[in-house]
């Protein structure tokens, strides 16, 4: 079985289990390290990052006691999920990711040419997931502690495109309409409309448009160091042919320019290992589980998975 | 008075040539067909190479109008789709080799000066268009070396496309100027008022990935030792006269036969100039120096096409700008200034496959890899693996002695 098939079967599978699951009895808990909506009526679990505001927010207002320790404990899960599969959970499990993966595949159809963003526009809006990581750490306690609205209390969700999209799959439509309890939710849904919007249109027009400022992403690569999942390159066995740059969803010139150091797993990297299948060098890239070689690329591999591509 | 002699000797000198040409393709052939390895698989094959790799020929078969090209940069799947045969121009043989050679500098590429001598044989009746890309000097000057050869009038008088080659791959600004001759390149090709879909396009990619798969099993079953290098070799040799379709399908069939080399010796891999049919000078020197050669990265033989296109993209600028980019940085011809990790190609080649020795093909002339060839030889060296670099032409006059060097080679590939 090729490894596209495996990916696309996981991201079915994962869409599945977390967007209905929760009918079914599933409960993954409050740790995912994906876009799984609590949102949606009876999903099979819940992002982590809903979580972090809550805790962050429950944490710093209680202090101690047994908040606090749930709250550990379930940061303990996110960071033993995260170390087992690292960035597979975006790749290859994400829901949202593979709605975003729908819209590539219906622009691909349509024949319309993706955008191009710039490497230096694209290292800019990057950092942008990294100012959204601190929003969520700074936003709740504020709340909680009474400084700001108690809406805010998870000021991510309430901006969060998949908040809005991903109850569409379950037959769920309010998120999508304007909020008029107060100025707060007014400008909280107005603020998600508008980002839905750009989203969407992004996604179109962009792979993985959104996982350029996936706030989610940037916290499993802070946990990069722990993860035993990981892309890597031999730089002497590359031939430079850049098939590497051309197949990223992310549009990644590390791998392509990486000449020295095995380490090819950037903070935008989703580990989708599309680079690694479509490699035409033997042994070059690579996916491996802590020192065990999961997949290498091989030009005969490159040749076969093509056929039907 | 004068001129009618002139005329005259010309005929006997064009006649002999082309009795020399024949003779060595029928010597050439009848000694592939004689072979212990030779199954019926391999018929169409010989059968191209039998009946003339010219761009007419190509045009009886194909029935489409020909592009002839020289070197590997120009997308074949671009041409293709515009409903063109992409037909890349060689000639290996050391007759039409000699007939161009007057006029010609003493130390012009072999290869172009076979080319040239054919042309003046063959009285082209095609009117195609040559598409050259600025890779080497000799390539540059080819439209020049046609017209001081009496095979064309002025060099302006030749239809040519020009395809800048920048030969920085790793620069971004490079890359922009590369795909923007791609485009120019597209209108050339659209110049009579046809149109290239994007459908066809990506049919063309189709087809020509096709193609790079079934090249990529005859690859595999070199490198395992059920392929000789000769019948690898006279299958790529042959890919441009006829249609990608019929050669893959020829190519497949082949591939699923049963095949078992006549010689089997030690594994060697081959690098530096192409090596063109009838030429076999080299690959047969290699056999009966008891050498097996499982791996090439000749621009002639395992690099005649860059690989199948793969993008992310499927739209129209998507595919033109992903073949543009394989056929850039994914070619590794030494007119490329930043080419350092075309060493990588071939250890990668080599990995697993249990040779320890590099034969570097140099034909005289060929300036870009006879410079190549001195730093490819310290890398290896430092790696601890063996080099020989052997430096021709076209004529036999050196055999014996390449033969006993090659045996020498053998000798310490053993010893090792």
């Amino acid at each position: 079985m090729k490894v596209r098939n495996i990916r696309s079967v996981t991201q079915h599978l994962g869409f599945l289990i977390l967007m209905y699951g929760g009918r079914f009895g599933v409960r993954l808990g409050s740790a995912l390290p994906c876009f799984a909506c609590p949102f949606v009526p009876g999903c099979g679990g819940y992002c982590y990052l809903m979580g972090l505001q809550g805790y962050i927010g429950f944490g710093m207002g209680a202090l101690t006691g047994v908040g606090l320790m749930t709250a550990l404990s379930w940061f303990a899960l996110f960071v033993f999920l995260v170390a087992m599969l690292g960035k597979l959970w975006c790749g290859w499990i994400c829901p949202f990711g593979l709605v975003q993966d729908w819209l590539s595949a219906l622009r691909g159809k349509l024949g319309v040419r993706e955008r191009q963003i710039t490497q230096r526009m694209k290292r800019r809006m990057a950092m942008v997931k990294y100012g959204l990581l601190a929003y969520i750490a700074i936003l709740p306690p504020l709340a909680t502690l009474g400084f700001l609205h108690e809406d805010f209390y998870l000021p991510f969700c309430d901006i969060c495109p998949g908040k809005s999209l991903l109850p569409l799959f379950a037959g769920e439509t309010r998120y999508l309409a304007l909020n008029f309890d107060n100025g707060v939710s007014l400008g909280f849904s107005i603020a998600l409309l508008v980002i839905t919007g750009i989203m969407l249109v992004g996604m179109f027009f962009k792979d993985r448009f959104f996982c350029i400022f996936c706030p989610l992403l940037a916290l499993i690569h802070i946990l990069k160091p722990l993860t035993a999942l990981r892309l890597f390159k031999l730089p002497e066995a590359c031939t430079g042919c850049g098939t590497c740059r051309r197949v990223c969803p992310m549009d990644i010139e590390d791998v392509y320019r990486q000449r020295t150091s095995p380490d090819v797993q950037t903070d935008e990297c989703l580990d989708c290992a599309k680079c690694a299948e479509s490699c035409p060098a033997d042994g070059a890239i690579g996916l491996k589980f802590l020192k065990f070689k999961l997949f290498l690329s091989s030009r005969s591999y490159a040749a076969d998975s093509r056929k039907k591509s | 008075m004068t001129s009618g002699v002139t005329n005259a000797r010309n005929e006997r000198i064009f006649k002999k040539t082309s009795d020399q040409i024949s003779s060595e393709t029928a010597r050439v052939l009848e000694t592939l067909r004689s072979r212990a390895d030779y199954t019926r698989e391999f018929d169409y094959f010989l059968e191209l190479a039998e009946s003339g790799m010219t761009p007419e020929a190509a045009e009886t078969r194909t029935g489409l109008t020909t592009i002839k090209l020289l070197c590997v940069q120009a997308p074949l799947e671009l041409i293709h789709a515009a409903g063109f045969h992409p037909f890349k121009v060689f000639c290996g043989s050391n007759a039409a080799c000699n007939l161009a050679s007057r006029g010609l500098p003493a130390l012009a590429c072999p290869m172009l000066r076979s080319v040239i001598g054919a042309a003046k044989l063959a009285q082209s009746s095609s009117e195609s268009p040559w598409v050259l890309p600025t890779t080497c000097d000799w390539v540059v000057k080819f439209p020049e070396m046609l017209a001081i050869s009496d095979v064309a009038g002025e060099p302006d008088s030749i239809r040519v496309h020009w395809l800048e080659l920048p030969h920085l791959k790793d620069r971004d600004d490079g890359q922009r100027r590369w795909i923007e001759e791609i485009y120019n390149f597209k209108k050339f090709l659209t110049s009579d008022g046809r149109r290239i879909k994007r459908a066809a396009l990506a049919e063309s990619v189709a087809i020509y990935r096709r193609a790079w798969q079934a090249l990529v099993r005859l690859s595999d079953l070199r490198r395992e030792g059920r392929l000789s290098s000769i019948w690898f070799m006279l299958m790529t040799g042959v890919f441009f006269c006829d249609s990608p379709q019929n050669w893959t399908t020829a190519a497949e069939r082949a591939a699923n036969s049963q095949m078992t080399p006549a010689l089997r010796g030690a594994k060697v891999f081959l690098a530096g100039s192409p090596i063109f049919f009838p030429n076999f000078k080299i690959p047969f020197l290699l056999e009966e120096a008891g050498l097996e050669v499982v791996s090439d990265d000749l621009c002639s033989s395992e690099r005649i096409f860059p690989g199948s296109v793969a993008c992310g993209d499927e739209s129209e600028f998507g595919l033109m700008s992903a073949m543009s980019q394989s056929y850039h940085q994914g070619c590794v011809c030494p007119t490329f200034i930043d080419n350092d990790r075309r060493i990588n190609n071939i250890l990668g080649r080599m990995k697993g496959a249990g040779f320890k020795g590099v034969v570097f093909h140099v034909l005289k002339g060929c300036h870009p890899y006879d410079l190549e060839s001195f730093g490819i030889e310290t890398k290896l060296k430092d790696r601890g693996l063996k080099f020989i670099r052997l430096e021709t032409d076209y004529s036999g006059e050196d055999s014996r002695n390449l033969n006993t060097r090659l045996e020498a080679f053998r000798q310490t590939i053993r010893e090792d």
